[in-house]
């Protein structure tokens, strides 16, 4: 196989060479950080990689759907009024573009028209519209900062202005052009299921609200994961059917416009939910309680909050993203190996044009990809936020060590986005423990300290020592 | 050799003269007006030139022209070498954080700082050119911002408080007192505008001569470009390079003329800054996203009065548009909607 030697030379430099020079308890411990942080790298790496592999468009906003993900759960969990009033707006938009884009061709609407009312009924929407309010201190407590029913605003203005959300998306969407004639019951359809989700969500929002704040805490955290999974599959098939299909025979443009997606979302988590960090979210009660399990047993039978691993306690809620990286993994690469689907996908990643001649409709193959893809990174998000809290920059960080990943293990490889996610997460979690421990060179009388920043950045360095030696990655073939 | 043509070898020296300034008569009289702008606005605001209403205006045509250079450098790298590079930011605001500590901490004197910050951004162009041109494509867009965003993290480290400020970013560089953009705006603003004009004339100097036809080859056919015997790294490096230069020592300018420099100027936004200007402008065109970048900086200022941080979604939400809907660009959208205007026959194929 290709990249051998080099991998092995890396793990041993990795795993090898501190297995001997440290105790085994602390290389343990940073084995344990290293392996939660490839877990989340990796969820953000797959993605990025299969869409690639499949079909040649690098996706600079998959750190964003991460951090939407993240976003999207925390708020479900902690603030569901924020959720509840702002989200049948946008599935209103969606569901208008849907509408506009099956109409547009009985219809052709003049553009200036459309342009005009895309612009106008987008800022009529958004008029005089108090998001402060409903993010208040970021969560919802029963009495708390502000009441709910003082926070919303009555039922019939937001549906007003979900209404002229839906208006916006009809001229965006007679701008769009037609859907082609094939797809068209299916864009009624969706576009109708979108009305009504968000019709319905709009108008039992006291009742969904009080219920999910009643829950207990581990449905409610099973929701926000349930909730921020959904919401990244589907903005992800969004992405990909609206802004990303007319650019397939300009894959420049493609590129350009997922950075600006990526800019976008980022400004757009300022405005709705403040340029602030947030506190992680309350684990759920398995991995809760105050406590110092000695083995797992006792851990899952008393739900301790730290387990002892060789003498230093490890936090349990990390085992929980291993646990959930490690089941993706084997989940997605059973799905590509043994199913229909997955031969087809691994099919097209080898020859488009043959798959397509064989009668797999490969567009559609396109879109599941890139939501399952998106899916991925937005459920990494979720279940990081107990473990890092949330912050705008995230998504940023998250594709930049999901980006060393990919080009560690080569573009397009599914082993080898997970080869490489674990290579990066054993360098980041051993950088970090060297910055905090200290460097000692022989003949210095105190050891170098560094911030957790350098240990960030220079994971950079292995991007260059395999950019320099094997610029295909390891596993890769093809370079772009 | 035979470039001047036996017509016009038969003209005399006078009429050259002539046939040349009425060649470039509309650029002479843009370069008149910008000279003697500030005087211009003085007039009619009927207030002093170094005060008032002159003063602010000429701070923000400083602002622009220097974007503007920023623009034109990121032109050479996408539009004239087919380069796409998502790491721009990192030549700017490294330009910027040079002179900065240069100045602030080790009282280097200003030519001389000016001078390592073209060294620097040689060094560190070279090598992000160097690493980023082992691979083609979207590959190397990927490539080259993972380098900014380690740029962007180490500008924000704590280790490196005391010369770069960390998060705070670099505060109250000093700039010798003949040169303070507060005292003596109109020396910065005739600085800025001899930097741009020799920007120009050195890339489209440049773009003009063999290397910037190598340059145009490798865009338009690698493998053509190669059989005929010229290195795609060499000449890629050299653009790099070259493009890294004049952003650095934009963004060297920019530090001078705001005092600071903080670790925005590293972060994506930066880069998506000079794709904006380059594709409202029109890419491949030079001139085009320097015009891209003054409409950029003035919206800009207004927008930002006008909606405050709302204006940076409302940027991006404006840069996916240009994206989708005029790939050439506003001009060039507005030279197609012309061009069909007329007739059918004259209407180009996108």
């Amino acid at each position: 196989m290709r990249g051998t030697w080099p991998l092995i030379l890396i793990l041993f430099a990795l795993i090898g060479l501190p297995a001997i020079f440290l105790p085994m308890s602390v290389w343990a411990s940073v084995m344990l950080s290293g392996l939660t942080l490839a877990a989340l790298f990796f969820l953000v790496a797959s993605g990025l990689s299969l869409i690639f592999g499949l079909m040649d468009v690098i996706n600079f906003a998959h750190g964003t759907l991460f951090m939407l993900g993240a976003y999207i759960g925390w708020t479900v969990y902690q603030n569901p009024r924020l959720l509840l009033n702002v989200a049948p707006l946008f599935l209103a938009l969606g569901a208008g573009i849907g509408f506009g884009r099956v109409t547009a061709g009985a219809l052709s609407v003049p553009r200036a028209i459309s342009g005009f009312g895309l612009v106008g009924f987008g800022a009529l929407a958004f008029w005089n519209h108090n998001l402060g309010k409903l993010v208040a201190f970021g969560s919802t407590v029963p009495g708390g900062a502000i009441p709910t029913p003082l926070a919303q605003e009555p039922l019939g203005l937001v549906f007003a202005r979900m209404a002229a959300m839906g208006l916006a998306g009809l001229c965006g969407g007679w701008r769009m052009g037609g859907t082609r004639s094939e797809d068209r019951y299916r864009s009624w359809g969706m576009s109708a299921g979108l009305l009504l989700l968000g019709i319905l969500m709009l108008s039992g929002r006291e009742l969904i609200e009080r219920w999910i704040l009643e829950s207990p805490g581990d449905l409610r955290f099973l929701l926000a994961v349930l909730a921020g999974t959904l919401a990244g599959g589907a903005l992800g098939a969004w992405m990909e059917a609206t802004l990303i299909r007319p650019l397939y025979a300009r894959p420049i443009y493609q590129v350009l416009l997922t950075l600006g997606l990526s800019y976008v979302g980022v400004e757009l988590v300022r405005v709705v939910w403040g340029p602030g960090n947030y506190t992680p979210l309350p684990r759920p009660s398995l991995f809760a309680m105050p406590c110092l399990a000695s083995s797992i047993g006792e851990w899952l039978s008393q739900g301790c909050a730290s387990l002892n691993v060789l003498g230093r306690p490890f936090p349990t809620y990390r085992l929980l993203i291993i646990g959930v990286g490690v089941a993706m993994w084997a989940g997605i690469g059973l799905l590509l190996r043994w199913t229909r689907i997955g031969i087809a996908v691994r099919a097209a990643v080898e020859d488009r044009e043959m798959v397509e001649a064989l009668g797999i409709p490969v567009r559609r193959l396109f879109t599941g990809v890139f939501a399952m893809g998106s899916a991925l990174a937005a459920l990494g998000g979720v279940v990081a936020t107990p473990f890092l809290g949330l912050s705008p920059a995230m998504g940023l960080e998250f594709l930049l060590q999901a980006f060393i990943a990919v080009i560690i293990g080569g573009m397009g490889h599914y082993g080898g986005a997970a080869m490489g996610a674990f290579l990066v997460g054993l360098a980041r979690a051993f950088g970090d423990y060297l910055v905090t421990v200290g460097i000692a060179l022989p003949g210095m009388a105190e050891a170098i300290h560094f911030s957790p920043a350098i240990a960030r950045a220079s994971t950079v360095l292995i991007m260059a020592a395999i950019l320099l030696l094997r610029p295909s990655g390891l596993f890769g073939q093809k370079t772009g | 050799m035979e470039r001047i043509g036996i017509r016009q070898e038969a003209l005399s020296r006078g009429s050259v003269f002539r046939l040349w300034i009425r060649r470039y008569r509309i650029w002479l009289a843009g370069l008149v007006l910008l000279i003697g702008l500030p005087f211009l606005l003085s007039g009619i605001f009927g207030e002093p030139v170094e005060s008032g209403w002159p003063r602010f205006l000429q701070g923000l045509l400083i602002r622009v022209y220097l974007m503007a250079v920023y623009a034109l450098s990121y032109d050479l790298l996408m539009g004239y070498t087919g380069i796409l590079s998502f790491g721009h930011a990192l030549f700017f605001g490294g330009g910027a954080y040079v002179i900065g500590i240069l100045l602030k901490h080790f009282q280097t004197p200003l030519l001389v700082a000016l001078l390592a910050v073209i060294l620097f951004a040689l060094g560190i162009s070279g090598l992000v050119g160097a690493l980023s041109l082992r691979v083609r494509g979207v590959y190397l867009a990927m490539v080259t911002l993972a380098l900014a965003q380690a740029a962007f993290i180490l500008s924000e480290a704590a280790d490196f408080r005391q010369y770069t400020g960390a998060e705070d970013g670099l505060q109250g560089i000093p700039v010798p007192a003949w040169l303070d953009p507060a005292e003596h705006r109109l020396r910065f603003y005739y600085l800025t505008l001899f930097f741009i004009l020799g920007a120009y004339f050195l890339a489209r100097r440049l773009v003009n001569s063999p290397t910037g036809r190598v340059w145009a080859a490798l865009r338009e056919n690698e493998e053509r470009a190669v059989a005929l015997g010229y290195s795609p790294f060499a000449f890629r490096l050299l653009a790099f390079m070259f493009s890294g230069m004049l952003a650095a020592l934009a963004g060297a300018l920019n530090a001078l003329l705001n005092k600071n420099a903080t670790p925005s100027l590293l972060s994506v936004n930066t880069t998506i800054q000079a794709l904006l200007m380059t594709l409202v402008g029109g890419v491949g065109t030079l001139s085009g996203p320097m015009f891209g970048a003054g409409l950029l900086e003035l919206a800009g200022y207004l927008f930002n009065r006008a909606f405050g941080p709302l204006w940076f979604l409302l940027f991006g939400l404006f840069y996916v548009i240009v994206v989708l809907a005029f790939p050439h660009g506003l001009a060039g959208a507005w030279q197609q909607a012309r061009a069909l205007h007329r007739g059918p026959s004259r209407g180009s194929a996108p």
